[in-house]
């Protein structure tokens, strides 16, 4: 199962650049960030090569963070990639609350994330795996 | 230029044999109500006869909390046959604090209310458009009985809907309007976006201000912008309403209608009455209320007593403009609001921290109140529709208890002052 990370931020300057300055002395690697705006706050979501390190050094840092368990899948960096993954879960009723992703090897593979709702996270990744995606756990190189 | 002369050109000696007189009348009456009974049996005071009017110091004094404590009608003084009318003010802990009014007692403060109109210069020809709110609150009934016992022609609108008040002041040739400043100020800028000059578009010759306090920078404003006269007006739910004290056309303080409410200037922090020009708190005596007598109010209203008779002749002494207040209310769009009202909301809300901030700050003269919160960390699950809900049940729980819509703004754990000691909790931005 992925993780990704939950930031709530106040919608003022300066924010993602504290998170980022905290994240590049920790030695940490962003792999992906995503950003919801609710007006006068957000949340900043993060994938990174070592979330469980990122979670605890935003959290002592006083940030508001929280844990979410993700589907994380490899997909081919090529055109109807997405589309292919997104079909699978729609024949099966799954709902796609949330997507983002990002190129591990351009034109080879890419990352894909997923918030879903209609089916718990193991049964997702069940479906997938079934149809050749690899889960993710780990960004570690 | 009196409503009634012999009442308010009344000699200072005539004066004080009749607040003897109604002194110890209203103590009499109050002792009826089952919360002042058992008080005055319980500190000897039963049976005790006014014969000066110093002797009301060996009474307690009443804060609102123990009208709070007799709800619904344990201050009543009367039967509930012979009440005719009911007002409350919003309570901090949920419970509104209520007052009866016989039908004398309406009539009474009705009249006292003329006089403060007819002070002004408000008469009998005058269109009287009443832009407060009507209803529990005191202030939109409480002008409108005044106004129409002079013979003016009241139109009842009631607080917003600019649009419709400036329609009103154009066919209907509004002269005199009550209206809360802030209200005011906002109708300035509306006035002008729209490119209608406030001061040459209407008939408007008296404003009537009350329910907020606000400087005497903010009130030439007004006159200036308005091209009117503006006047003060005080009063509080707990002595009926708007009308215990109003400026006249001197506008050098409010005459407190001493035949109506006895009034003493107290040290908060000790309760010892204080001499004559000293500022402190303002403490009222019913002196006609028969439904609700109430002995020694608190107000806690920072004020003091202006020497010196005043030029319009009224022998009722003068207050100056309210200084502040001696606890930490503070008032929003002329609604009476306790930063523990907040608190109670936000302590009973899952999800939301300890600390927490009101922010007051005004927007094109409105009134805006902002309520700062921090989450709990445990609470925070990294959803935005979590966040979301949070903010909208907040922002409905909150309207339900201070009669005010405040936007919820969330901030981050620990940028709001830690909740230890005597915190301060309200930033005011406004000037008034």
């Amino acid at each position: 199962m992925g993780k990704q990370i939950s930031i709530f931020v106040e919608n003022k300057p300066g924010k993602v650049n504290k998170i980022t300055g905290i994240l590049e002395k920790a030695k940490i690697n962003m792999k992906a960030m995503t950003i919801a705006d609710s007006g006068s706050f957000g949340i900043i979501k993060l994938i990174t090569d070592d979330n469980e390190k990122a979670f605890n050094i935003l959290r002592e840092k006083n940030f508001l963070v929280s844990f979410q368990n993700v589907v994380v899948v490899e997909i081919p960096d090529s055109v109807g990639a997405f589309h292919k993954v997104a079909k699978i879960l729609e024949d099966r009723d799954i709902n796609i609350e949330d997507a983002y992703g990002f190129i591990m090897e351009e034109g080879v593979k890419a990352a894909l994330i997923l918030k879903v709702a209609g089916a718990d996270i193991p049964r997702v990744e069940e479906i997938l795996e079934k149809n050749n995606y690899r889960s993710i756990e780990k960004f570690n190189v | 230029m009196f409503w009634n002369e012999k009442e308010e050109n009344i000699s200072e000696e005539e004066l004080l044999s009749l607040q003897l007189r109604r002194l110890a009348g209203a103590v009499e009456r109050a002792g009826r109500s089952s919360y002042y009974g058992n008080l005055f049996a319980g500190k000897g005071l039963k049976g005790k006869k006014i014969k000066n009017l110093d002797d009301i110091r060996d009474f307690p004094f009443t804060t609102k909390d123990d009208l709070r404590e007799s709800y619904p009608s344990g201050m009543l003084a009367t039967s509930m046959d012979d009440i005719v009318r009911m007002h409350a003010s919003s309570g901090t802990t949920g419970k509104s604090t209520l007052v009866f009014h016989t039908g004398r007692d309406i009539s009474n403060w009705a009249n006292i209310v003329a006089r403060g109109l007819y002070a002004v210069g408000v008469r009998k020809s005058d269109i009287f458009q009443n832009m407060m709110s009507y209803g529990l609150f005191t202030g939109g009934l409480g002008l409108h009985y005044g106004a129409e016992k002079i013979g003016a022609l009241v139109i009842p609108i009631g607080t917003g809907n600019t649009e419709r008040q400036i329609d009103f002041f154009k066919d209907l040739g509004t002269t005199v309007i009550h209206v809360t400043p802030s209200y005011l100020l906002h109708m300035g800028h509306v006035l002008e976006e729209k490119g209608l000059s406030p001061s040459e578009s209407f008939n408007i010759r008296i404003a009537i201000m009350g329910a907020e306090p606000h400087s005497e920078a903010t009130r030439k404003k007004l006159e200036e912008t308005f091209g009117i006269k503006v006047y003060n007006c005080y009063g509080l739910s707990e002595m009926n309403g708007p009308g215990v004290a109003f400026e006249c056309t001197f506008q050098g303080g409010l005459h407190l209608w001493e035949d109506n409410y006895f009034a003493e200037i107290i040290n908060p922090d000790t309760g010892q009455v204080l001499p004559e020009g000293e500022e402190g708190e303002l403490v009222l005596t019913t002196l006609c209320r028969e439904g609700m007598p109430i002995i020694r109010y608190r107000t806690k209203d920072i004020t003091r007593f202006i020497s010196g008779r005043c030029a319009c002749g009224r022998t009722h002494r003068r207050i100056g403009r309210m200084k502040g207040r001696t606890d930490d209310m503070f008032i929003v769009k002329g609604v009476n609001i306790f930063p523990s009202q907040v608190e109670t909301v936000l302590m009973e809300t899952p999800g939301v921290d300890k600390n927490y901030m009101i922010i007051l700050d005004r927007k094109e003269g409105l009134d805006i109140l902002s309520v700062q919160i921090e989450i709990r960390r445990d609470f925070f699950r990294g959803d935005l529709y979590q966040l979301r809900d949070l903010q909208e049940k907040l922002r409905e729980r909150l309207k339900h208890v201070i009669l005010v819509t405040p936007s919820v703004e969330l901030v981050e754990p620990g940028s709001l002052p830690v909740s230890t000691g005597k915190a301060k909790r309200v930033i005011d931005k406004r000037r008034l």
